[in-house]
């Protein structure tokens, strides 16, 4: 590929938008203690206050600052979408190039497999995994990457194929490189552009998803998350403290998802020419 | 994709589905029937009823004998016993059903449709003020969780201007009938229906947009234009239907999305649908119910799918000639 993928999304505005949204949520993850001076674990008698200078966003029903709770939520969703999104494209990249290369009865079998996976809803088969195994955060990032590699898989496959038929590929293979060797010189540098999408498309997934099981209650409970925060927040919507406890941890949660939507939409279109040079770009 | 393919994916699938569920209680630490049958069934256990459930599920055969035994329970409609409700997982499942899939169904058509619209007509004027507003306000939709969006509805709708139901899919005690009730249903499906809807709308119509882009393109479109044919008529009849092809492909899939969306959404309206089962389910570790449900929405999913994949060649005779 001779497009730059870092030039693209820079240039497109979504790009733009999107990197903006998500470094806000890394440095806010990243400074977390500077910005507070409460522990988002520690529970307090001042339960329920509202937003005041000393607490900017108030407490919650066990009295714990929700402005330490939004920043530290920060570095739990972080923490999954990126832990996922790295072991399963590891895993993606795995079964893709590996399909692609060996081909044959190994290649069938993985692809029906990946294609079963698809067809199945993930969130019901996590929620149904989590609900016999409660997971903490590793175990959590472990069960989302093992279940979230198969889309990646395909795609990353089909590009695999494709460049297996180039001609560099051939000079290498008959100037006697192994599979391995082609694979891990020739053909994963040249996925690129793929790598990072099928990456986001994995980190947006995980953090929807963690959020949505803390939502549930599954997991682990004390935990500092977003979903928790909803959660707790929405038994208390007949007071009016889903103003400062409900609106901004579900307004953190989709900032982060559409900072990754924005900055896929972005990198997709480097990859499909037909998108490209709209007038959003 | 052959239809040999499509079988054997299919097949793969359901083994998928029953090998969790078989196997995830029985590869648990401690009593295998405690991870069955859930904590609420120890209150219940009596030394004649451990004996017939170890009977009913080979507990003390090998494990493919005790595959053996699950599976001619399925084959009967028979999914377990829930202790926390009294009553088979089966029977529990369908009383919440209807609810579950009448607001499915409802945002299912109300986003695929919506969706198609806006995608040809922003499609249709690419790169103008509206496609960019569109592509951007629906892009920043899809990132709103759908339970976010469903309590941001039910705390304006519901607790500040007081217009709609807090929870519930009909008045309790109000003996409403006829006419009456439907417009009960109605008000109480709205708010969960249109969080749904609006968190599902990006994806048929992104979906139909790019789609749209690309037909546009395509020579028949000039043909249409050279023939004098109405803008409106070229826009719907002629790219608009034939945009519409890829969205149907993606239904069995949104299906899925939506179905695990209800779970959600219903448990911030307390809607009486499956997902507040679930949610009452995970609380309480009934885990046949959990298994129950897990099975029943996995399988619509992938019937769907599979209905999906038989119709789509008859009505795009290009995949039909592709092999």
């Amino acid at each position: 590929m001779h497009i730059s993928l870092k030039r693209e999304i820079k240039r497109s505005h979504f790009g733009q938008a999107g990197l903006a949204l998500l470094a806000l949520v890394v440095i806010a993850a990243a400074i977390a203690p500077l910005l507070t001076a409460y522990d988002p674990d520690q529970q307090t008698a001042a339960s329920l206050l509202a937003p005041s200078a000393d607490h900017w966003l108030g407490t919650n029903h066990v009295g714990q600052d929700i402005w330490s709770q939004l920043l530290y939520g920060a570095r739990t969703s972080l923490a999954v979408g990126f832990g996922v999104g790295i072991l399963g494209l590891i895993l993606s990249i795995i079964f893709g190039v590996s399909s692609a290369l060996i081909g044959g009865i190994y290649d069938q079998i993985i692809m029906r497999i990946v294609d079963a996976l698809i067809v199945i809803p993930m969130i019901i088969m996590v929620i149904l995994v989590a609900a016999y195994i409660r997971p903490d955060l590793f175990i959590l990032i472990l069960l989302l990457a093992a279940l979230s590699w198969q889309g990646g898989a395909r795609v990353i496959r089909a590009q695999a194929l494709s460049l297996k038929e180039s001609g560099h590929i051939g000079a290498a293979r008959a100037m006697g490189a192994g599979r391995f060797y082609v694979a891990r010189r020739h053909i994963v540098p040249d996925l690129g552009p793929i790598l990072l999408v099928e990456f986001i498309y994995g980190v947006r997934r995980a953090v929807f998803i963690q959020a949505g099981l803390a939502f549930l209650g599954i997991g682990d409970p004390m935990l500092v998350s977003w979903g928790t925060m909803m959660r707790d927040a929405m038994s208390f919507s007949y007071l009016n403290v889903w103003q400062w406890w409900l609106i901004p941890a579900g307004v953190a949660l989709s900032l982060t998802i559409i900072g990754l939507t924005f900055v896929s939409h972005a990198a997709e279109s480097v990859l499909d020419p037909r998108l490209r040079g709209e007038a959003v770009a | 994709m052959t239809g040999k393919y499509h079988l054997i994916t299919y097949a793969v699938a359901f083994i998928i589905i029953l090998a969790l569920n078989f196997l995830l209680p029985r590869m648990m630490p401690g009593d295998p029937l405690t991870a069955i049958y859930g904590d609420e069934a120890l209150i219940a256990m009596t030394p004649e009823l451990q004996e017939h459930l170890v009977e009913r599920f080979a507990l003390d055969e090998p494990l493919w004998q005790q595959f053996g035994a699950y599976l001619g329970a399925l084959v009967s409609f028979d999914l377990g016993y829930s202790y926390y409700y009294n009553a088979s997982v089966f029977s529990v499942i369908i009383g919440s059903l209807p609810w579950t899939l009448l607001v499915v169904g409802t945002s299912l058509v109300l986003s695929t449709l919506l969706g198609i619209i806006l995608g040809i007509e922003s499609g249709w004027r690419r790169g103008s003020k509206t496609d960019r507003a569109l592509l951007t306000g629906l892009m920043g939709l899809n990132g709103f969780p759908d339970f976010f969006l469903g309590l941001v509805l039910l705390i304006v709708f519901g607790v500040v201007l007081g217009v709609a139901p807090l929870s519930g899919a009909v008045t309790p005690y109000a003996g409403l009938t006829g006419f009456a009730l439907f417009l009960d249903v109605l008000r109480h499906m709205a708010l969960p229906v249109a969080a749904l809807t609006l968190a599902h709308l990006a994806g048929s119509y992104l979906l139909t947009r790019n789609t749209m882009i690309t037909v546009l393109k395509a020579p028949f479109m000039l043909t249409a234009r050279a023939k004098g044919l109405k803008p409106g008529s070229i826009k719907y009849r002629h790219a608009g239907r034939n945009s519409m092809l890829p969205v149907l492909t993606m239904t069995g899939i949104w299906l899925g999305r939506l179905v695990t969306g209800a779970l959600f959404v219903e448990l911030v309206f307390a809607y009486p649908g499956v997902g507040q089962l679930t949610y009452q389910a995970l609380l309480s570790r009934d885990y046949p119910v959990i298994q129950g449900v897990f099975l029943m929405v996995a399988v619509s999913v992938l019937a769907v799918n599979f209905i999906v994949d038989m119709i789509y060649p008859h009505l795009d005779p290009r995949v039909r000639h592709a092999y």
